[in-house]
């Protein structure tokens, strides 16, 4: 396994994909994080003002966002393998596939954990600073700042670990990319208000990712944010299983 | 390890008590409703270099595949010394394979796409570096492959497979793209590892004279089915064929089927015989009252044989029962 895992790891850190990605998460967690600063007091903005516990919550939370990385980069990591054929030697080398997919559900999750580690550190960077010139202190614990930032790593990381069952479960990486992002911000907000079906909503995976981080978003009432992670983590959790299910059961391209 | 030329010392395999034979028994896959692969069965033995040859879509990347455990056969089984792919101990350092030059990441280096594998397969790095020596990519490690010629990439796919030092060989089309110099140096590694080694080495190709100078033996299919398996010499023996023309050539199709020779009717009206001599033919058609009007040994070449071998079949080649 631990063969798996370096061989795995080597795969992510020789292409320009995770560091790219990466710049490109900490880009969008910044931009939540300095629009929510910036826009705060504005006229017609009704949202408490920076000093208030759950506005920091809520800026230290937008950099959640950069989960729509995470999940690209899991989907990318599986399916380049099919793309590329890479998932030949891969298989020969280790025809054992179950072992394979959980090497690459652990790297990408991993992966996804510095991202997050990333992001959630980029945060504190630009609120420290700012919000102190503007002489408000960031109580990091009593106001749950830090707790929101661990709920933007546990987000980004769990993502990770879905992009790589999705990648497994839709093998064409644009196929793959497009489906995924299309659910997560057209889909899924959809449901959000459809009277029907909308009671599901905050059982749905970017829902529970709101919940653990106290991001406000849609209609209905969020779960408490312990209940978000462990559901978020019962979807990554399915979506892992499902992956490692359908690369034993089916043919390598 | 050795360096400089392929299959020094350090090139031989270690000796892991397997016998290295390839088997194949009624290998079948479906896609569906169409049969890639039919009832195909067929050996290779170590010590030799098997020419596993077809048309493009005869089902040869696709019985490679069941063999290597990539794909699920429908029925039949392909084993290596006598056990599937997925229950080998250690495949990584008991087989190579490369199916077709493309497995790899264009955006990765050379040495860096060697090094995943030999982290994979819980080989020292340093053995990237032989195996791309070995293949003379030396030069070439350390840029991405996105800018490899198809020569090139052959070559790091043989090198792919080179790295765990294995007992068993299995290329798929290694000489497509690949210089004169490129061939002959393949022919040369490929031999050295038969005669020297004893490793078992199996290539396909589409192209039989590609492969006729290096293989012993061949395995030829043609729509998922084998066609012929045996010594190319024999091949090369039965190639010839006969030439016979008859008036009645319906008679002389139904005396020839226990010969299992393969009749075609030719564009002038005479039919051309594969895997007869024109002894066999003659006395045949004696014991049989057929009356000939012409009898001799064909002129076809091996190529030749080999694309009537694998031609689609057209109603009339099958003679009448």
């Amino acid at each position: 396994m631990i063969h798996l895992l370096r061989a795995e790891w080597r795969k992510v850190t020789t292409t320009k994909l995770w560091w790219g990605m990466l710049l490109g998460a900490m880009a969008l967690a910044a931009l939540g994080v300095i629009a929510q600063i910036a826009s705060n007091g504005v006229r017609g903005n009704v949202t408490p003002p920076l000093s208030s516990a759950a506005t920091q919550r809520s800026i230290a939370a937008s950099a959640s966002s950069a989960y729509l990385f995470s999940v690209v980069v899991g989907i990318i990591l599986i399916t380049t393998e099919f793309r590329h054929f890479t998932s030949r030697p891969t298989f020969l080398i280790e025809p054992r596939r179950g072992l394979v997919i959980v090497a690459k559900l652990i790297v990408a999750a991993l992966v996804g954990i510095i991202y997050g580690v990333a992001c959630a550190a980029l945060t504190a960077a630009i609120m420290a600073p700012w919000l102190g010139a503007m002489g408000i202190t960031v109580h990091w614990v009593e106001n749950g700042v830090l707790l929101s930032m661990l709920g933007d790593l546990v987000v980004i990381a769990i993502f990770a670990v879905v992009g790589i069952g999705v990648g497994v479960l839709v093998r064409n990486q644009i196929a793959a990319v497009i489906g995924a992002l299309v659910y997560l911000f057209v889909l899924e907000p959809l449901i959000d208000i459809i009277p029907v079906v909308q009671n599901v909503y905050p059982y749905l995976p970017g829902a529970a990712a709101g919940a653990i981080t106290g991001a406000s978003r849609g209609n209905l009432a969020r779960l408490d944010p312990l209940l978000g992670g462990l559901l978020l983590l019962g979807w990554g959790l399915l979506f892992a299983a499902f992956g490692w299910l359908l690369t034993i059961r089916r043919d390598i391209p | 390890m050795g360096t400089g030329v392929p299959g020094g010392s350090g090139l031989s395999p270690e000796s892991t008590g397997i016998d290295g034979r390839i088997v194949a028994t009624g290998l079948t896959k479906l896609f569906g409703e169409i049969k890639a692969v039919d009832g195909l069965s067929f050996s290779v033995e170590p010590g030799s270099v098997t020419g596993f040859l077809g048309p493009n879509g005869a089902g040869k990347t696709t019985t490679l595949r069941m063999i290597l455990g990539l794909a699920t056969p429908t029925s039949g089984t392909g084993t290596i010394s006598g056990v599937t792919y997925a229950h080998l101990t250690d495949p990584g350092r008991t087989v190579g394979a490369v199916l077709e030059a493309t497995s790899f990441h264009p955006g990765r280096t050379a040495r860096n796409h060697l090094r995943v594998f030999c982290a994979a397969a819980g080989l020292p790095d340093k053995r990237a570096d032989e195996v791309l020596e070995w293949v003379g990519l030396t030069q070439a490690a350390r840029y991405p492959v996105r800018g490899f010629s198809l020569g090139m990439r052959q070559r790091l796919g043989l090198a792919t497979a080179l790295l765990g030092n294995p007992r068993v060989l299995l290329l798929d089309e290694p000489a497509n793209g690949l210089d004169p110099e490129g061939i002959a140096w393949l022919r040369g590694l490929l031999r050295h590892f038969a005669d020297v080694d004893g490793r078992t080495v199996l290539i396909s190709s589409h192209v039989l004279s590609e492969v006729e100078q290096t293989v012993d033996r061949v395995v030829i299919i043609a729509r998922g089915r084998l066609i012929y398996e045996g010594r190319l010499a024999d091949l090369e023996g039965a190639s010839a064929g006969v030439v016979v023309r008859t008036p009645t050539p319906d008679s002389l199709s139904t005396a020839l089927v226990p010969l299992h020779a393969k009749v075609t009717p030719r564009a002038d009206g005479s039919l051309a015989i594969v895997g007869a001599t024109p002894e066999a033919v003659g006395r045949i058609a004696w014991e049989a009252h057929v009356e000939l009007h012409e009898l001799r040994a064909g002129s076809s070449s091996l190529e030749e044989t080999f694309l009537r071998l694998t031609a689609e079949p057209s109603a009339p080649t099958e003679p009448p029962q």
